[in-house]
């Protein structure tokens, strides 16, 4: 049934895609070099990497929040750089820090996100309320303002702004650094219906465990480059751990 | 999505507690500003009648005309005044009215009362020039960077938002978030003339309405140079900075720099110099004619009566002649002065220009005719009324000069007999005819347009800049 799936979906063109994407900043640092990744509908692929190897940059340029030096971030076959704001109608993006406006309620805040993303034909208020509750937050918060929040309850109304959007593919840039084994439970889950929706999700993390609980894809990443890329049936009975270290201290 | 971005600054700005603070801060103070002016208003309208009273009471039991003296007429005190004061309470609002004695306004406000010449006067172009300036700088200094900051802005921009619908989205909510709710303050304030018995006429309104619109232009130059500020630093803290040091500049530092770098281009002799060139003049004359009188021979004759009155008529005719020598020359060194300080005046207020709050005092000043055209105006309506004033007097005492003339009694007249007192009531109203609304406005319309374009300058730059902002 899983792999009928796969299968069925790896025909389709790919919603997230990196092709020989390249990025040197101003200052001369190579933080990205030729990287080459697929992400399908309805599939998640985790980025593993040191801290500075290279993931928020590549999250930056499926945003065009930055240009490429060379190659292409395409989200549903589209450089990003070629038409930012079309790209950014197809792509949630939830951040390591979900920064949102602390003076707002999680209702408000959903509210004007949900506008911004182009939702605001249609758009019924009730329906921030829905998708609070479905991400795990429970009535009596939704009209407290963001600064009384935790760190896992900001989290998961970044979560919120990503599913009300309901855009085809979503990046996350390290989501569960800094939560609690619970709450980091709890929003994998909701990555996981996410992805059974169809949805294609480009995760960075530094979490080996997390990664493999709910990756298709795993992708590591060293000083920029992509020096391991395996499915989940390819990474069956080994040992992810093991592996990431070996590439880390530059055994393999 | 400009929409919803003008929303969200307006629904941020006004439920934040700094808001709330600020906000409470410039109301009590605009409605203070109000009704101070307008009890001062009040104030200055009694003492103005009481002064005008007096003046006419001094004269009471006058028997001869030629024993009046230190006649005054008064600058009548205008609502709108006290609420801009401009130069309106540094200027004489009194003046000596003799025949052809040089004209000299004094009994200004700070001199009456020198206590509010330390601080100054608490009204609306205080208000609009350090208080609401202020709070446009306290509300807008991060509005940009203060978003990226917080990390607003990366998940503002991951959505389809194109980079100059949020900055003008910005621009008009941060506008209208602080704008509008001033807004109450301001119209209660305008309530309160009426209320508190002060009418105001049709173009007394107008004006008024004026000097509010172009606070407003001041305060959106403000907001708009806090937003592009906050665009071009990088750190909130470095922008607010940046900004109060403009804040010195634009206030304090510009305008004053403007007088003093003005008055080195143009040099203005003082009035001192003036007076010592005057009186030097005057005493040549002085010497001049006392020759004159020395070498008067008389027609002769035994009619004592008719002796004394040839010399009357010599000298009426010598003080004639040295009236108007003095009087042109007077004149003509005042008029060089006068031009001279036209042109500093000029200088000093295109230089100040540059800032927009002394664009806005230019402005206010004007529309509330406490400008320093006021000043001038004055002594030019004083200068008329003193010749119509003079023409009485001539009249009535056949006396062409204010010199006291001795006077031979008739000896007819016995000490006791009564002789009816003059009527001070007869003396000619002085009526001071300002400035019309029309010009007012006229006058003031430059500055307007200059505070306009401050608006949309700062606010250019902001935007231009921030297509190439990086959001990250
Ligand atoms: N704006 C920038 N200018 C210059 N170098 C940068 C910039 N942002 C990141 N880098 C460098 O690029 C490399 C990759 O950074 P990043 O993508 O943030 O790593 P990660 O998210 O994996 O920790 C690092 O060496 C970092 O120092
Ligand atoms: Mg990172």
């Amino acid at each position: 049934m899983e792999s009928d799936k796969n299968n069925g979906m790896s025909r389709t063109a790919p919603m997230l895609e990196a092709v020989n994407l390249t990025k040197r900043y101003d200052d001369g640092v190579l933080a990205l070099d030729d990287l080459n990744l697929s992400v399908f509908p309805g599939r998640a692929y985790a980025m593993l990497g040191a801290n500075g190897a290279g993931k928020t940059t590549t999250i930056n340029l499926f945003l065009n929040f930055i240009d490429p030096t060379e190659g292409e971030a395409r989200v549903a076959g589209v450089a990003s750089h070629r038409d930012p704001l079309l790209i950014r109608e197809k792509v949630s993006y939830v951040s390591e820090n979900v920064m949102l406006y602390m003076n707002f309620s999680a209702v408000q805040n959903l509210d004007f996100f949900a506008r911004l993303s182009g939702r605001s034909k249609g758009f019924r208020r009730d329906e921030c309320r829905d998708v609070l509750r479905r991400v795990g937050l429970e009535d009596d918060c939704h009209d407290r303002k963001l600064k009384t929040f935790s760190k896992g309850m900001r989290q998961k109304c970044g979560i919120a702004i990503a599913v009300i959007k309901g855009a085809p593919a979503i990046l996350l840039d390290e989501p569960t650094s800094g939560l609690d084994p619970k709450a980091a439970f709890e929003f994998m889950n909701l990555l996981d219906s996410l992805r059974a929706e169809g949805r294609a999700i480009l995760m960075s993390t530094h979490d080996i465990f997390r990664a493999r609980e709910i990756a298709d894809d795993i992708g590591i990443v060293k000083e920029g480059r992509l020096v391991m890329q395996r499915s989940r049936e390819e990474l069956e009975g080994e040992d992810l751990e093991k592996i990431y270290l070996d590439y880390m201290s530059g055994l393999s | 999505m400009i929409g919803i971005v003008v929303k969200k600054e307006l629904f941020e700005t006004v439920g934040s507690k700094k808001f709330h603070i600020s906000f409470a801060v410039c109301s009590v103070l605009i409605l203070l500003a109000f009704y101070a002016g307008i009890r001062n208003h009040q104030n200055n309208v009694e003492r103005y009648e009481a002064s005008k009273a007096d003046n006419l009471r001094k004269l009471e039991g006058l028997k001869e005309w030629h024993e009046v003296e230190n006649y005054r007429i008064f600058l009548p005190p205008r609502p709108l005044e006290s609420l801009v004061g401009g130069v309106s309470n540094d200027i004489g609002r009194t003046i000596v009215i003799q025949r052809g004695n040089e004209l000299e306004a004094e009994g200004s406000r700070f001199g009456d009362d020198p206590v509010f010449a330390v601080f100054g006067f608490l009204d609306l172009e205080f208000i609009f020039q350090i208080v609401l300036t202020l709070f446009a700088i306290l509300f807008a200094y991060d509005s940009v960077n203060g978003e990226k900051e917080r990390g607003t802005l990366r998940l503002t921009f991951s959505n389809p938002i194109p980079k100059s619908s949020y900055i003008l989205g910005k621009w008009t909510g941060s506008f209208v978030a602080v704008c509008l709710p001033l807004m109450i303050p301001l119209l209660t304030g305008c309530l309160m003339p009426p209320v508190l018995g002060v009418g105001l006429s049709g173009g007394e309104w107008l004006r008024l309405g004026l000097v509010i619109l172009s606070g407003l232009l001041l305060f959106g130059a403000f907001l708009a140079m806090s937003i592009m500020v906050s665009v071009f630093t990088k750190r909130s803290s470095s922008s607010f900075l940046v900004l109060l040091v403009i804040w010195i500049f634009v206030i304090l530092i510009i305008p004053r720099t403007a007088v003093v770098l003005a008055a080195r281009a143009v040099e203005t002799p003082s009035v001192d110099e003036l007076a010592a060139k005057k009186s030097s003049f005057a005493r040549q004359l002085m010497m001049e004619d006392r020759e004159k009188v020395d070498g008067y021979r008389g027609s002769g004759g035994s009619d004592m009566e008719a002796m004394m009155r040839e010399f009357q008529e010599f000298m009426n005719g010598i003080q004639e002649e040295r009236r108007k020598k003095t009087d042109e020359y007077n004149a003509r060194l005042n008029e060089e002065r006068r031009n001279k300080q036209i042109v500093q005046e000029k200088t000093a207020f295109g230089l100040a220009r540059i800032s927009p709050s002394a664009t806005f005092t230019l402005a206010a000043a004007s529309l509330a005719r406490t400008s320093l055209d006021q000043k001038e105006r004055f002594l030019g309506e004083a200068g008329r009324y003193q010749e119509t004033y003079g023409r009485f007097m001539l009249d009535k005492t056949g006396i062409a000069s204010g010199l006291r003339v001795i006077r031979i009694s008739d000896g007819d007249r016995e000490e006791g007999e009564a002789k009816a007192s003059i009527d001070p009531g007869e003396i000619p109203v002085f009526d001071f005819h300002e400035v019309s609304t029309a010009e007012c406005v006229k006058g003031s319309i430059p500055d307007m347009g200059l505070l306009l374009i401050f608006n949309l300058a700062f606010f250019a730059l902001a935007y231009f800049r921030f297509l190439r902002y990086d959001v990250r």
